[in-house]
């Protein structure tokens, strides 16, 4: 290709990709989606409603204005067992500014009776919601267990960690982020 | 259940990784392939890109623990974690490039036969990283109402994934139509440009672009700067005589 034809494809090349640049901005922000239920960084944090053991009814909107870790754990799962000490030991560090966690045990996939010792054995002192149809599981999408998903005082998902354990030092980096 | 719907399933995080390893690997088998045993010391090339793997690895740990200082400083076992959300994958990159460079220099390997040589690995690691975006649902499209518009985190959306995937496969394959002998640096300036170029494109179809200066997308900005670099480097490549092994 003669160099003058060569130099005057990649201008209109350059130039053209300014125009694209130009075209698919987004003025009104609508790209970032904030305001649509999905269980993805970015998106609101999907609504739903639980019981506690106790039937004490527990919906993610009692907590708008908080930050708050949904944690989807179940008692077979060994990553989640390894986590729920450094959990409670953080929930304990930064509930009283703001830090809200619920464990949502995956009752579907699980055994009942093992939810009770399970929470004793790791004194947990944080609310455990049972996902007994999998209603949750279903909303949040969950592949794989433990998954957790850090939510802002805006009700936007910050962050979704997928897998376990998570470290005391990753935890306390993303509650700080959501507790900003 | 259809395709994508059980290809999601069966990589969804974290085995969507296992797609970017499985794409390494077959990078690394293609890039030594490719290049030829006259041009440069293949294990001396194979030992730079394990130095690079593994400062991406540390480096991507460690700048994180510095962002995060006051948390780590109490918890240094922390670090040691199998959780890749406790990764700063960009720094991790940029310490990676400049220990490779670095580590270059001093095993007098050629900077622009070597780019050629690993420009197979960088384009098919392009292909895993679309195929686990694909997996896991993230670098997802804004909505829309083509035809072909996939349902995603709540609403229709242009398949960007997709658009990725297909664009990486583009660029792999006319990567791999080149002579393996071209010109120092042809390959990797035309990796760097078609791939620009694709992200330059597709970015405007993304649903969660980093915005700045009133809506403008950042990736894009940067896309276009590195397409004018690899423009400009390609035109000055065709001054070059052909290099005749």
């Amino acid at each position: 290709m003669q160099p003058t034809l060569r130099r005057s494809l990649y201008v209109v090349i350059l130039l053209a990709g300014l125009a694209w640049i130009l075209l698919s901005a987004d003025k009104t922000n609508s790209a970032t989606a904030g305001q649509i239920p999905a269980p993805q960084r970015g998106f609101l944090a999907p609504e739903f409603k639980l019981e506690t053991s106790q039937g004490q009814s527990i919906a993610l909107t009692d907590y708008r204005g908080k930050a708050v870790l949904v944690n989807l754990w179940a008692t077979w799962c060994p990553p989640c067992r390894a986590e729920m000490p450094t959990i409670e030991k953080v929930y304990q560090e930064f509930q009283n500014q703001g830090l809200v966690v619920l464990g949502v045990n995956s009752t579907i996939q699980d055994d009942p009776a093992a939810i009770a010792p399970f929470v004793k054995q790791y004194d947990l002192t944080f609310p455990i919601l049972l996902d007994v149809n999998g209603e949750a599981s279903d909303l949040y999408e969950i592949r794989s267990l433990p998954t957790s998903f850090f939510i802002g005082r805006d009700g936007i998902i910050k962050e979704v960690v997928v897998g376990g354990p998570m470290s005391e030092g990753l935890l306390q980096a993303k509650v700080e982020e959501i507790l900003k | 259940m259809n395709l994508l719907s059980l290809f999601q399933e069966l990589f969804a995080p974290p085995r969507d990784l296992i797609l970017i390893v499985l794409a390494a690997w077959i990078g690394l088998m293609l890039s030594e392939r490719r290049t030829p045993r006259r041009s440069m010391n293949l294990n001396t090339l194979s030992n730079l890109l394990l130095v690079s793997l593994v400062t991406f690895i540390v480096g991507g740990r460690l700048l994180y623990a510095v962002e995060n200082l006051a948390t780590f400083i109490p918890s240094p076992a922390s670090l040691f974690s199998l959780n890749t959300a406790l990764f700063d994958p960009w720094g991790g990159l940029a310490v990676a490039v400049i220990i490779a460079f670095a580590f270059g220099r001093r095993w007098n390997l050629p900077l622009w036969p070597s780019l050629d040589a690993v420009t197979p690995l960088l384009a098919t690691l392009a292909i895993g990283i679309a195929l686990s975006h694909l997996a896991s649902g993230s670098a997802f499209g804004k909505e829309t109402n083509v035809p072909w518009a996939i349902y995603e985190w709540g609403a229709f959306r242009h398949p960007t994934q997709v658009y990725e995937l297909t664009a990486s496969i583009l660029t792999l394959a006319l990567i791999l139509f080149q002579r393996a002998t071209s010109k120092p640096g042809f390959q990797f300036l035309l990796f760097a440009a078609l791939t620009s170029a694709s992200r330059l494109v597709i970015e405007g179809f993304r649903g969660d672009s980093t915005l700045i200066l009133g809506g403008f997308r950042a990736a894009q900005i940067i896309a276009w700067f590195i397409l004018l670099a690899a423009l400009i480097g390609l035109d000055h490549q065709e001054k070059l005589e052909p290099k005749i092994e």
